[in-house]
C-alpha cells in the first residue's frame, strides 16, 4: 500500500508529463474501443435490418444480386423490373409459408430537404404486413381497397413532411395527389422512410404494368432453403438472393475497411506503449539518486521494481479508463461520421460498446502497462546504491 | 478537466442536435452571399421555444398567431435556426426559418429580416404542391418583402392592411397561401421573442 502511495505521488510530480502519457494510452484506447464496438455493433445493426425484412429470400431481376439488395435495404434509383407473373408462378410452391410481392420505385424531388432528393415509394399488398409483423399502425389503418390512391406513410417519412391522417400528398412529375391513410411506427429500419402504396395504384401511377422489382419469401422449413433456391435457379431473368449471403458479403465489404482500421489501431497501441516506456525510463534516470539512496535504506530490488511497475500500470490504467469514457461520449460523433463514410450503414446503432468490451479493454490496459513497465522496473530494481548515489556528483 | 468532458458530452450529443433542427438553411453560403452581397460572415444559433420561455412563452406566441402551435410538429422542443449576417464585426441583419405545415407536406419558409424585423427577402425553401411553382415564383415572395409583425397585428384587428393586399398565385390551393402566411407570422413573432426581447432585457441588465 506504502509502495502505491509513493508510486501515485512519483506520478504528480511531472504533472504535464503523466498526463501526456496519459493522454497518449487514452486515445490509443478510445480508438480500440471504439474499432472494437464498431466490430460488433455493425454486425449487429445489419442483422437486425436484414432480419427486419422479414424474409430468408428475395427473388429479384437479374443483375448485380448485392446491388439489388442493397437498393431494396438501402433504397435508391435505377431498379430492375420483373413480370409479375414469376410472383404467380412462385407463390404455387407449397414449401413457401409466407410470400410477398413489392414493386419499388423512387422519385426525383427537387424540393426536397437539404436541396432534392429521392423519395421512395413502395406498392405491397396486404402479405407485406404479414411478414412484417412488427409494422404496426401509429394511426390510421390499411388502405381502403387494391386500387386506392392512398399511401401509408413509414414513421419518419410523416414527420419530415408533416403528414397525418386524413392529409394529401402529391408526387411531383405524375401529378398525382393521394391520401394519407395510415402512419407506421418507427421500426428502426429503412421502411420508416418509405412511402407505401397498393401495388396496382403503384402499377397505375408510375406506369409499370404487370411490373414488379422484389419477391420476399419466408419458408415452412429453413432446412427447405438450399434446394429452393437450386429450383429457382432455372426460372429464367430472374436471380435468388438469400439474406445469409447478403450479410456475408455487406460484412466482407466492411472488412477490408475494418483491418486498415485496425492496423492503425495496432500502431496507436503500439505508439502508445513506446511512450510509456519512454516516460517511465526518463523517470528511472532522473530518480537515479532518488532510487540509490532508497536501496541504501533497506528497499529490496523487488520493492524498487514493484514501485517502477506500480507507476507504468497507474499510468496505463487511468489511460484504459478515460479512453473508454472518451469512447462511449465521443461515440455519436464517430457514428456520425462513419455514417456519412460507408457505402451502406444500417439503421440503429453502429458502434456497440458494452459492459464486457470495456472490462476487456481495462484488463488490456493494465497488461499493456505490466508489459511497458518490465524493463524500467528492471533497470531501476538492479541499480548498484553507490553508483546510483555517486550519479550526481 | 470539466470542460473536457462538456466538450465529450456536447459532442455526444451532436447527432441529435443535428436531427431535431426544424429549418436550416440547405446550402447557408450560398443563400447569406445571395440575400447580403456585402456580408463578411454568419453566425448560426439555435434556439428553442423551450429554451426561451417555455409554455409560457408558447402561450403568448399563440394568443399573437391566433391559433395554436401543432404539438407534434410545433413542439417547444423544435429548434429554429437563426443566421446573425455580419459585416466585419457590424451585425446588418438575420435570415431565419420555419417549417410549416402545407397542403401537401412541409414547407420551409425563409426569412431574410433587417436588425428592425422587417423582412427584407423571402423565399421558400422546400414545398410540395402541383403549383409549387407559382407559389416559388419572385412576383408572389416579393409581396412580403417589407411587411413586419405590426402588418399582422393589424391583419389579426381585422384592420385594413398590407396583409389583406397580398395575392394568393393559387385559387385551387388557397390553404397553401394561408399556411405561408401563418407561417412568416409565426416566424416574425419567434424573431421578436427570440432575438428583440432578448437584446431588450439584456440591455437593461446592462
Amino acid at each position: 500500500m506504502r509502495l502505491l502511495k509513493i508510486a501515485y505521488k512519483n506520478l504528480k510530480r511531472k504533472k504535464i508529463r503523466s498526463l501526456l502519457t496519459i493522454g497518449g494510452v487514452s486515445v490509443a484506447v478510445a480508438v480500440l474501443v471504439s474499432l472494437l464496438g464498431f466490430n460488433s455493433g455493425y454486425q449487429l445493426a445489419l442483422n437486425n435490418d436484414v432480419d427486419k425484412m422479414g424474409y430468408q429470400v428475395l427473388v429479384t431481376a437479374k443483375g448485380c444480386p448485392y446491388e439489388a439488395a442493397t437498393l431494396m435495404l438501402k433504397g435508391g434509383g435505377g431498379m430492375r423490373y420483373m413480370e409479375e407473373n414469376v410472383y404467380n408462378r412462385i407463390v404455387q410452391d407449397e414449401r413457401i409459408d409466407q410470400i410477398t410481392p413489392q414493386l419499388m420505385t423512387t422519385v426525383y424531388n427537387a424540393g426536397k430537404e437539404g436541396g432534392g432528393g429521392f423519395t421512395m415509394y413502395m406498392g405491397i399488398l396486404d402479405s407485406y404486413l404479414v411478414l412484417k409483423p412488427w409494422s404496426k399502425f401509429e394511426s390510421g389503418s390499411w388502405f381502403s381497397s387494391e386500387d386506392a390512391d392512398e399511401v401509408i406513410i413509414g414513421y419518419e417519412a410523416a414527420e419530415l413532411e408533416q403528414r397525418e391522417v386524413g392529409d394529401m400528398i402529391f408526387i411531383p412529375g405524375k401529378e398525382q395527389i393521394l391520401k394519407v391513410v395510415g402512419i407506421f411506427e418507427r421500426t428502426g429500419t429503412q421502411d420508416d422512410g418509405v412511402i407505401f402504396m397498393p401495388l396496382k395504384s403503384t402499377q397505375r401511377i408510375f406506369e409499370l404494368p404487370n411490373q414488379i422489382t422484389g419477391i420476399g419469401i419466408k419458408l415452412k422449413k429453413l432446412s427447405d432453403l438450399m434446394q429452393f433456391e437450386e429450383d429457382l435457379y432455372d426460372e429464367a431473368s430472374i436471380q435468388v438472393i438469400s439474406m445469409a449471403q447478403v450479410k456475408g458479403t455487406i460484412m466482407g465489404l466492411i472488412s477490408s475497411a475494418q483491418i486498415l482500421v485496425t492496423s492503425v489501431a495496432i500502431i496507436a497501441i503500439f505508439v502508445a506503449i513506446v511512450g510509456v516506456i519512454n516516460t517511465i525510463l526518463m523517470s528511472v534516470f532522473e530518480r537515479t539518486q532518488e532510487i540509490g539512496v532508497m536501496k541504501a535504506i533497506g528497499a529490496s530490488n523487488l520493492d524498487i521494481f514493484q514501485l517502477i511497475w506500480y507507476e507504468t500500470i497507474f499510468i496505463c490504467l487511468i489511460g484504459g479508463v478515460l479512453g473508454s469514457v472518451m469512447a462511449v461520449l465521443a461515440g455519436n460523433l464517430v457514428e456520425y461520421f462513419v455514417k456519412a463514410l460507408l457505402p451502406y450503414a444500417p439503421a440503429g446503432k453502429l458502434i456497440y460498446i458494452d459492459a464486457k468490451l470495456i472490462l476487456s479493454t481495462q484488463i488490456g490496459a493494465v497488461v499493456l502497462g505490466l508489459i511497458s513497465g518490465v524493463y524500467p522496473a528492471f533497470r531501476a530494481a538492479n541499480m548498484r546504491p553507490i553508483e546510483a548515489i555517486r550519479s550526481g556528483e | 478537466m470539466k470542460k473536457i468532458i462538456l466538450l465529450l458530452l456536447a459532442l455526444n450529443f451532436v447527432q441529435i442536435i443535428f436531427g431535431a433542427v426544424g429549418c436550416s438553411l440547405n446550402d447557408p453560403d450560398r443563400d447569406v452571399k445571395r440575400i447580403f452581397p456585402n456580408s463578411t460572415g454568419y453566425k448560426t444559433e439555435y434556439i428553442s421555444i423551450e429554451s426561451r420561455g417555455g409554455k409560457e412563452l408558447a402561450t403568448k406566441i399563440e394568443v399573437q398567431l391566433h391559433d395554436v402551435l401543432n404539438p407534434k410538429y410545433e413542439a417547444l422542443s423544435v429548434d429554429y435556426s437563426y443566421y446573425t449576417i455580419l459585416r466585419g464585426k457590424e451585425m446588418i441583419g438575420r435570415i431565419h426559418g420555419v417549417n410549416q405545415k402545407g397542403i401537401f407536406g412541409g414547407m420551409q419558409l425563409i426569412l431574410a429580416t433587417d436588425l428592425d424585423g422587417k423582412i427584407i427577402d423571402f423565399f421558400i425553401q422546400k414545398i410540395s404542391s402541383p403549383h409549387a411553382k407559382k407559389f416559388r415564383n419572385k412576383e408572389f415572395t416579393k409581396q412580403f418583402i417589407g411587411l413586419t409583425i405590426a402588418d399582422f397585428d393589424l391583419f389579426h384587428a381585422q384592420k385594413e392592411g398590407k396583409i389583406n393586399k397580398l395575392i394568393s398565385p393559387s385559387e385551387k390551393y388557397n390553404d397553401d397561401f394561408k399556411s405561408i402566411v401563418r407561417g412568416l407570422n409565426k416566424n416574425l413573432l419567434l424573431l421578436k421573442y427570440f432575438q428583440f426581447e432578448k437584446e431588450i432585457s439584456d440591455k437593461n441588465r446592462q
